[in-house]
Formats: C-alpha cells, structure tokens, sequence
C-alpha cells in the first residue's frame, strides 16, 4: 500500500511539473533579513545595499506613510489577510554578498537555474540580440552585454548599481510617476524595495537590442519588491522586456513591484511582459498575489509609450499599467493578453490619462477564463478639458470556457472635451462548436484546436511582441489552457 | 462655367495641388485622370468647399470668386459633387434629407418650395428612371446601402437637384457593369447645352458609356497633359509611366 | 438631519391611520436611512453623481413632512389633449385622481398591499427613504388575460406650494399573465428646489407585455431620484424608454431581473442636456435564467456645462446559457463645458452567450456636416439635422406607434 501511494503522490508531481514547467527550486544558501516589517528591516535594506541617505530617508518617509494607508478593496479578486510582519522582505544568495565581478565568479547552481529557465547568462550562449538582466529572489545577478550598450551610452544595469553609479539620475525620476503616496502596494514598493533594473537611453539614441529583465522568485516566505525604472531621453526609443516564474510552493507568495517609465520629447518606451509566475495548483493551492503598479510618463512632445502584456500565471494578478499623456501628440497603447484558468483570478486593465492637445491612446484587450477563474478588465479612458482633438479606441474581448469561470468588463470612460472622440467596444464570446469541429475535422486534437483559436482571438496583441518572445508567448498561451476542455 | 487658375493646395507642409489649371465651359464634359495620390479627390474636396486645406490661386464659377462660397452656397449656385465615398448618416430619412436639401436649394434660387407631393412624384420618377430601389429612401441616409447603392444614390441626388455643374469623384470604382451603366444613364439624362461634368476617374471604363468633350491627365498636381476621349484609351494602354 | 428625520416622521404618522406595528415597520427603515444617509461619491453607484452634494448645495435643508390631506384642485390644461388615455393624477405627491375610463372594472384592480414593503428592504437608502414615508402602497393589478385598451398616463406635477421639500412615491404594478400595460409618466414641475423619490415596483407573469415612458421635458430646478424594479417571468417582454431633459438633476435607475426563459428586457434613453443640468440612467440587468434577451441603447446630446452619466450593466449568472445582451451607449458634446461619463459593464458567468457593449463620444462628425453642406443646408441646418437624426434613433426604438409619435411631437423632432 505505502509504495503505491508514494508511486501515486510522485505522479502527481510530475503531472504538477508538466502544467508548469517553472515549478523546481533551487537550493541555495540565502542571506535574508529578519522577518517583518519596521523601521530595522528598512534599515538593514539599505545598509546592506550601501545606499546613501537620502534614499533611506526616502523609504523611511514611504514607511511612515504606509502606517495610515489601507490595503485597497475596490478590486474583485478577495485575497486572504496578509501578514506583513511574516514575511522576509530582502533575501539574497550568499555568495552575493559581494558581488560578482564577472559571470565566472556566479554560483554555478544559479547558472544552472536560469539555463533550466531558458535564460542562459553566458555571453557565448547568449541569447540573439537580448540583452539580459536577470534577478533572482532580490538581487540583480548578472547583466549581459554590457559593454556594446556603453559604447552607445545606454545605461542598463540594476537599479542598486544605478543607485551607486548615476544618483542624480535616480534621484530624478525615482516616485516621479508613481509618488511614494500613490497607494498602500505602490508604497510598501517605495519602503522596501529591493532590486529591479534601471535603463536611460540618451538623447537621439535608438537603443540596438531588446532588454530584458528576468525575475525569479525562489526563497520561501519572501515577498518581492522590485523596482524598475526606465529613462528615455530626448529622441530615444527602447524596446524592454520582462518575464518571471517562480517555483511551486504550497503557502501564496506577495509580488509587489513598482515600474516607472519616462519618456521625454519624441522618444518611445516599448515594454513588454510575459508574467508567469506560479499560478497555484488546480485546486487553487499556493502561488503568487502579484500586485504589481506600472506607470508611464508621457512627458514630452510626440512621445510614445506602449505597454503589451501576456498575463498567464499568478494566483491573482493585479496591475493596471497606465500611460500619463501630458506631452502634446503623445501616445499611449496597451496591449495586453490575460489568461485565467484553474481557481486563477485577474483584475487587469489600464488607465489612459489625456492631459496633452492631440493625444492618442488605444486599448486592446483579450481575456480568457476557463475551469473556476475569474478575470476582470478594469480600465479607465480620462479626456481632460485641455486635451483638444484626442482621440482613444478600447476593444475588450473576453472569452469564456465553460460557465464555472466569471469574466468582468469595467470600463470607466470620462470625457470633458468636445472635440476628442472615444470609442469602446466589448465582447464576449465562447469558442464556436463549429471552429472546433472544422479544426478536428482537420487533424487537430481537441486541445491543440483550442490553442489554436484561442491563439488567433489573441493575435492583435501577440503581433506586439518581440519575435524572440512571441513564439514563447504563443505556447504559453496553450499551456495556460491546458485541460480546460473536456 | 468653371475657371481655376493656379490653383495650389498644401495640407500642412505637404504641397498638394500646384500650379492647377482648368477651364471648363457650359455644356462640357471634362475627364481628370490619374494614379493613387495625385490629388484627384483634393480637387474635388476644395471645389465643394471642405476645409483643411492650405490654398491660393483662383476659382471663378460663373464669374464669382468661389473661395468667398461656403459649402451650401456652392450647392445653391449649382454645384454638386458625387462623393467617393459617401457618407452614413444614422438616425437620418434619405427622402428627408433630399427634400431638405432641393427645397433649401431652391429657396436660394428664388424657387418655390416642393411640397411632399411634388417631392413624391419627381422622386418616383427619378427612382424608375435610374432603377433605384424606391424602398431604399425611406432607410437611413447610406445606413445599410452596399457601395454600389451608396454611388446610385448619389446619381439619384444628383437627378434631383439638377445642378450646373456635377463632379463625379471616382463614382465608377467598385461598380459592376449594370451599377456603371446606370451612372451614366444619369449622368447623360442630366447633359445639356448648360449643364457641364468633370468626371474624376481613375480607370477609363466610365469613359466607354460617358463620353468626354476633354481628357487631362493629373500627376503630382498638375495637369501633364490634356487631349481628347483618344487620351483615355491611350492611357489605358500605356498606364501612366507610358505617358511622357 | 437626523433630528429633522425623526421630528418629521412622527409628524407625519402621528394622525395617520397606521398602527403602531406597521408604523413601527416604517421606522425601522428610516432608522436603515439615518444610518446611511444620501448617497454620496464614495459608493460606486454615484460615483458621477454626489447626490448628497448636489442637495447640500442646490437645496440645502430638506423638509421632509409632506402634508397630503387637503385636497389640490386639478388644472384640466395639464392633460395631454388629442390623445385618448386613462390617467392618475398626482399633485405634490398627493394621488388625486384615477380615472380608468376606457377599461373594463372588472380587469383592473387597485388596492393597497403593505406586505411589499419587505420585498424592497435591501435595495439602497433611498429606497428606504421612500419606504419610510410613503404612507400609501398602492398596487395596481392587470386581471389575467387583460389588455389596456389605452394608454395609463401618471401626471406628476408639482406646484409653489412646496420648495425644499422631499416628496416620496411608491407604485406598485402586477401584470398577471398574458396581460399588457402601456404606462407613461410625465413629469410637470411648477415647483422649484425640491427633492423627489419615486419608486415603482413591477412584476410581470408569464406572457406579460410592460411598456414604460418616462417623459422628463420640462425646465425646473428640481433633483429627482427614481429607481423601477422590473421581475419578469417567462416569455415577458418590458420595454421602457427614458427622456431625460428637464429637471436640474434627474438619475433613472432600472433593475430588471429576467427570472423566466424567453423573457427580454427593452431600455433605451436620451439624455438631451444643457444649463449646467446632471443627468443619469443607471440599468442594470440581470440575466438569471436561459434564453433571455435585453437590449440597451442611450444616447446623449450635451450643451452648456451639461454632464451625462450613463452606468450601464449587463449580468449573466452561470444558468443563463444562451443569453443575448447588447448595449449601446453614445454621446455627443457641443461645448468642452460639457462632461460624459460611462461606464458600460459586463459581468458574465456563462460561456454560451451573445454579450456586447460599445460606448462612443465626441463631437458631431465634422465629414457628415460637410456632405449635408455640400447639398445645400448651412452649418446650422446640418448640426440641426445631425442631432435629430442622432436621437431619432433612439425614438424609432419605441414599438408604440401613437406613442412614439406622442413624444416625438413632444420634443419637435422631425421626420
């Protein structure tokens, strides 16, 4: 009996590794800061960071501000009450605490990781034309082409070493789009934040690669509080990419990031994630409460920002990456793809804020539940009185996949100018008996042909992203699905 | 009847017409031919009045400075432009609306109102004589209409305000053979000693049923060359890299 | 306020025929009220109307005792003429008339049913308001099989002998089955600053066939609130349509619950809106069973420092397979002192539904006017046109040819 049940659990994980192929861990030694949260601990961050004070004061003041804030309640996904005082907020590999000089000097088991991940760090085997920052539980562990980006005079480095490198530039922009009393997630992000990455694209400067940021939770009972913050300057364009996994773990592990974006006259910021974090068993065990907030500053004339997602993991995602148009003929976009199966919940959207003459902004969104998910569009469209002849078009499309799953379409639509024109246009459907029929009919096995569908429902925003990530995306977005059709 | 000289016409920094000039006189059927881009429906657009463009030069219809006409005044002294694409109006009565307009245009003439029975009957007439589906007017305004419908109706709105001067803005593209026939049934019915067209065009088919008195060739915005119909078949031939 | 509340409600019962168990019923929903007072910005709901706010300052103090025993003389000239129909005439809030004169007695009944009260507990705090000191519940039931050979029109006319003041109104409606009910409410204000709750309750059996018009057209400063509560059984059909356009303030709230197969819900609105004046319509409705339609379309046209609010929300529980939703909101803004606000939701829990919603705004589309011009008409003509054209869409929608006409006539659009 005792061997047929161990036989019986070990299938089970190898029927849990094949849903999520990111689910291992890795054993390495870790330096973590004591639990909880208190002034110490914000302290011990810094200290160990070696930042200067007015950093420290500036997360003290974030800490002092987080003490009347309310965890906020308006969004539809519930979440269990979180203790914030059992948690670690700051964890790192020990063989960090000086860091590396090169890639030689990494833990190997690190290497190992991000090669299991598909992330190799190893400049020979480095990825096409990605340059690549990958951050492991807190710290930033390697950044790869460096030196081809230097001679450009990108900065593309941790935002620790930014911190140490370039103060004035940090010191400028850090809680310029999202204030340090934005709201209580945004500024815990602000409190303890840990490492993240950082980039400034000069004036004039199209930067020649994609970047890329690679996050991985691994430690146990560890929130992560990245920070990102991006920079284009005048006349620049940058292409940035980020994507995560964490390992499978039974207890739910908080995600509260912070990103930034700048962009001044005529440049343009394209960001793009593949958020796959680990969304928890099927019966809706353990995963990652990634509350994130993401905020673009259109702060120049004729700039652009255009955010493209493909939301798949997590246990419940909640983030609303925004575009701020105050430049005139700004430009916002949002593209994104939320998939929810399983007990996977989602509140997802944008806010497009017109304040700029001329501004434009345009949404496209495609949300998929299956199994006993529930996924919310939440956006917001705000044409203020001096945003003369602006325009915004928002297409949400939802998909359902049986009727055990919820999908939610919230729009808040505000108008105040007379010569601005909005349109919104929503949608939900099911996949057509028909279209899978003509698919089977075709060769295709019941689970491919939804993929496939579902693909094409998707492609608007799957043609948005980089090539090198569309391909992952495109399988990602069958895997998510995977045994939802019966 | 139409007099433009030098025209020029830049939208924003982009020069679009330049140095245009045409003459064209009562009871004349004037042809303007050319590629994608060569400023056919700008022409058009600032004939009939629509702003947004960056213009000089002259334009007399008639002996009066166009430029000093709105829109509806243009349409009150007779001219009338056939839209490429002609627009949905929702919510809107076709019939409504026409008889909105020929009364507006006749009031401005001094002419005695249409009261619904008038109307009625030169509409039925006009319907059969063009075989518009009479059913097709009670809808909304272009609601619904293929584009084949939409170019008739205008054909149809064209018959009944009987104008002076019709610009057909590349009213052939997209027709079958009937839907041609049909447009230049009207617009034959509707020549006269007095009435004159300029027909914009991109392909000479249309010119196999209307024949033109002129044919010029628009490239780059300007008139590159001018002949008789024989011009339109030539170009046909030779396409308009051919022409030197 | 809460003092003025308790005085006015005691003043309001202490001669009442009411005993102490139903008047001590009624307190528990003021009591509900005090403790929720006027809604405000913080709840959802009226997140684009702060209605406490706009009392404050467009009112100030409420009375909220309404004295209804002496009789109001009844002005034959606010009838509507050329249009045969059965009426119920209220005077500030005092029902002073019904006069069923083209149907069959026998096939209508009025009566009183405090019971209702407690299907209404829960819905928000001016529901209990109203039901706090709506003294009478009056029912009015369609015998099965009956259909109203004429229109039932309600007069809402207020006078000058109320200012500040808040009127509340309840009205309560059974179709039985297989019966049809055509209801159109005008609101006719004389009266100045007052603040009227109006709450109807129907319900309609299997077969039913409800069609509300709602008629706010002319100018006063008076805030009105109305919420109606549509239960459909199978195979029902209901049908209202809003004209919003008089009052300062005016918000229509429509909770339609499509409790039995084949049932559909109709709303369709116009907003037409200037001088500084805040309209709203929030529906929600609320697929609950299969094979249930509703169809939604509002459209607004906004002048003046006018502001439009459309909360639009379509349900579908996990049951309702096969459910057809549409909604349709749009608007148009003459002036950049004009705001509208929307927004259209959908909330879905069933896969094998049809459910969209589309939501547009801006200006007049300057192409059209140009075509319109192009044929005769000058700008103002052709904006006239535009705009007419734009609502008459919305008016098309009414299935009631006379009525549609009624209101059309009404409003002086053209076709």
């Amino acid at each position: 009996m005792k061997t047929e049940s161990s036989q019986n659990s070990r299938e089970k994980e190898i029927e849990k590794l094949k849903k999520y192929k990111y689910g291992f861990s890795t054993d390495i030694e870790n330096t973590k800061a004591p639990k909880g949260l208190n002034e110490e601990v914000i302290r011990f961050i810094s200290n160990i960071k070696k930042e200067p004070k007015w950093l420290l004061d500036w997360r003290l003041k974030a800490y002092q501000r987080l003490k009347v804030l309310k965890e906020p309640n308006w969004q539809k996904p519930k979440y269990p009450k979180i203790n914030y005082q059992d948690l670690y907020y700051y964890s790192a590999p020990k063989s960090f605490k000086e860091k590396p000089k090169s890639l030689d000097e990494l833990d190997p088991k690190l290497l190992e990781t991000y090669k299991k991940l598909g992330i190799p760090l190893q400049e020979q085997k480095r990825l096409n034309n990605i340059a690549v920052d990958a951050v492991f539980d807190s710290v930033s562990v390697a950044t790869t082409f460096k030196d081809k980006l230097t001679e450009k005079g990108i900065i593309f480095c941790s935002i620790s070493e930014a911190i140490q490198k370039h103060p004035e530039l940090v010191k400028k922009y850090l809680g310029s789009v999202i204030p340090l009393t934005d709201h209580f997630f945004a500024t815990l992000n602000s409190a303890v934040f840990t490492d993240g990455s950082f980039v400034y694209v000069p004036p004039g400067v199209r930067c020649p690669m994609e970047l890329s940021t690679y996050f991985r939770i691994n430690a146990s009972d560890t929130g992560q509080f990245e920070r990102t913050l991006i920079i284009a300057d005048k006349g620049s364009y940058v292409s940035y990419l980020e994507g995560c996994t964490a390992p499978m773990r039974d207890e739910n592990q908080l995600h509260a990031a912070n990103v930034e974006l700048i962009a001044l006259d005529d440049a343009e910021i394209k960001y793009s994630t593949v958020q796959n974090w680990y969304p928890g068993d099927k019966d809706g065990k353990g995963g990652i409460y990634n509350f994130v907030t993401k905020r673009g500053l259109c702060k120049g004339i004729n700039s652009k920002i255009s955010w493209t997602q493909v939301e798949t993991g997590s246990a419940i995602t909640w983030k609303y990456p925004s575009c701020i148009l105050k430049g005139d003929n700004s430009i916002g976009e949002f593209y994104s793809i939320a998939i929810t199966n399983n007990h996977q919940k989602a509140d997802t959207g944008t806010k497009m804020i017109h304040l700029g003459k001329n501004t434009k902004s345009k949404i496209i969104s495609k949300g998929i539940s299956a199994g006993f998910s529930d996924m919310t569009y939440r956006g917001l469209v705000d044409i203020s009185k001096k945003a003369d002849n602006s325009r915004n078009y928002t297409q949400c499309d939802s998909l359902l996949m049986g009727n055990k799953c919820g999908a939610h379409t919230v729009p808040y639509i505000t108008n105040k100018n007379s010569g601005s024109n909005l349109a919104h246009e929503a949608t939900t459907s099911k996949i057509s008996e028909e279209q899978l029929h003509y698919c089977q009919q075709r060769g295709l096995n019941s689970e491919e042909a939804v993929g496939l569908i579902v693909n094409g429902f998707c492609k608007e925003v799957l043609q948005q992203l980089p090539m090198e990530f569309a391909v992952e995306a495109q399988k990602l977005v069958g895997i998510s699905l995977e045994g939802s059709v019966g | 009847m139409l007099k433009i000289n030098n025209l020029k016409a830049k939208v924003g920094e982009k020069s679009i017409l330049n140095d245009f000039s045409l003459d064209i006189k009562p009871g004349e059927v004037h042809a303007i031919m050319g590629p994608n881009g060569s400023g056919k429906s700008t022409l058009s657009n600032i004939l009939s009045g629509k702003k947004g463009y960056d213009v000089s030069g002259e334009i007399k219809f008639e002996g009066i400075d166009l430029f000093s006409l709105e829109t509806e005044e243009r349409a009150h002294k007779g001219i009338f432009l056939a839209f490429q694409y002609p627009l949905e109006i929702p919510g809107v009565n076709t019939n409504i609306f026409l008889k909105t307009s020929l009364n507006a245009i006749r009031k401005a003439r001094g002419e005695k109102e249409l009261d619904a029975l008038e109307f009625l009957k030169l509409v039925k007439q006009k319907s059969k004589e063009l075989k518009f589906d009479e059913e097709k007017l009670n809808r909304q305004l272009n609601v619904g209409f293929s584009g084949g419908e939409k170019k008739k109706n205008e054909i149809l709105q064209m018959s009944i305000l009987n104008p002076k001067l019709s610009i057909l803005d590349e009213t052939d593209s997209g027709l079958d053979i009937d839907a041609l026939k049909t447009v230049a049934q009207g617009v034959n019915a509707l020549r006269k000693k007095n009435n004159s067209f300029l027909i914009i065009t991109h392909y000479q088919r249309l010119l196999d049923y209307i024949k033109p008195d002129h044919v010029h060739v628009l490239m780059n915005g300007k008139i590159t060359k001018s002949g008789g119909p024989e011009l339109a078949l030539e170009l046909e031939k030779k396409g308009y890299e051919g022409l030197n | 306020m809460e003092k003025q509340l308790i005085r006015d409600f005691e003043k309001s019962f202490e001669n009442s025929n009411l005993d102490s168990k139903k008047i001590n019923f009624k307190k528990e929903f003021l009591n509900k009220f005090i403790k929720e007072g006027l809604p405000g910005k913080n709840l959802e709901n009226w997140k684009y109307s702060d209605l406490s706010k706009i009392i404050k300052t467009e009112i100030g103090d409420l009375s909220f005792y309404n004295n209804i025993s002496p009789p109001n003389k009844i002005d034959s000239s606010m009838y509507l003429s050329g249009f045969e129909h059965n009426s119920i005439v209220f005077i500030n809030g005092r029902a002073e008339k019904i006069d069923l004169q083209f149907e069959e007695k026998d096939k209508v009944k009025i009566s009183e049913d405090f019971e209702l009260e407690k299907t209404s507990s829960n819905i928000n705090s001016l529901v209990n308001l109203n039901n706090a000191f709506t003294e009478k519940n009056f029912v009015l039931t369609v015998k099965e099989n009956y259909s109203f050979k004429k229109p039932l029109v309600i007069y809402h006319y207020t006078n000058k002998k109320i200012k500040s003041q808040n009127l509340n109104l309840r009205l309560n409606f059974e179709l039985e089955k297989n019966t049809s009910l055509k209801l159109i409410d005008i609101l006719d204000d004389f009266s100045e600053k007052n603040f009227i709750n109006t709450f109807y309750n129907f319900k309609l059996n299997q077969d039913a066939i409800l069609k509300n018009y709602k008629v706010d057209i002319k100018n006063n400063s008076n805030i009105k609130y109305s919420f109606t509560n549509i239960e459909q059984d199978k195979n029902s059909l209901s049908e209202t349509f809003i004209l919003s356009s008089g009052s300062a303030f005016n918000k229509n709230e429509i909770n339609c619950n499509l409790n039995g197969n084949y049932s559909s819900a109709f709303v369709n609105g116009i907003l037409s809106l200037n001088k500084k004046k805040h309209h709203e319509i929030r529906t929600s409705v609320n697929h609950l069973t299969e094979s249930t339609k509703s169809y939604q379309l509002i459209k607004s046209v906004l002048e003046n420092n006018a502001r439009a609010v459309y909360q639009g929300k379509i349900f579908v529980s996990s049951d309702a397979q096969k459910t057809d939703g549409y909604q349709l909101s749009k608007a148009i803004l003459l002036e950049d002192t004009t705001e509208f606000n929307a927004k259209p939701e959908l909330e879905i829990y069933a896969d094998d539904v049809k459910c969209s919603h589309g939501s547009a705004s801006g200006s007049l589309n300057e192409n059209s006017i140009f075509y319109i011009m192009s044929r005769g008409l000058n700008y103002k003509e052709a904006k006239e046109l535009l705009i007419n054209g734009f609502l008459l869409d919305v008016i098309n929608k009414i299935t009631d040819e006379e009525i549609k006409n009624l209101i059309k006539s009404m409003i002086g659009l053209k076709e």
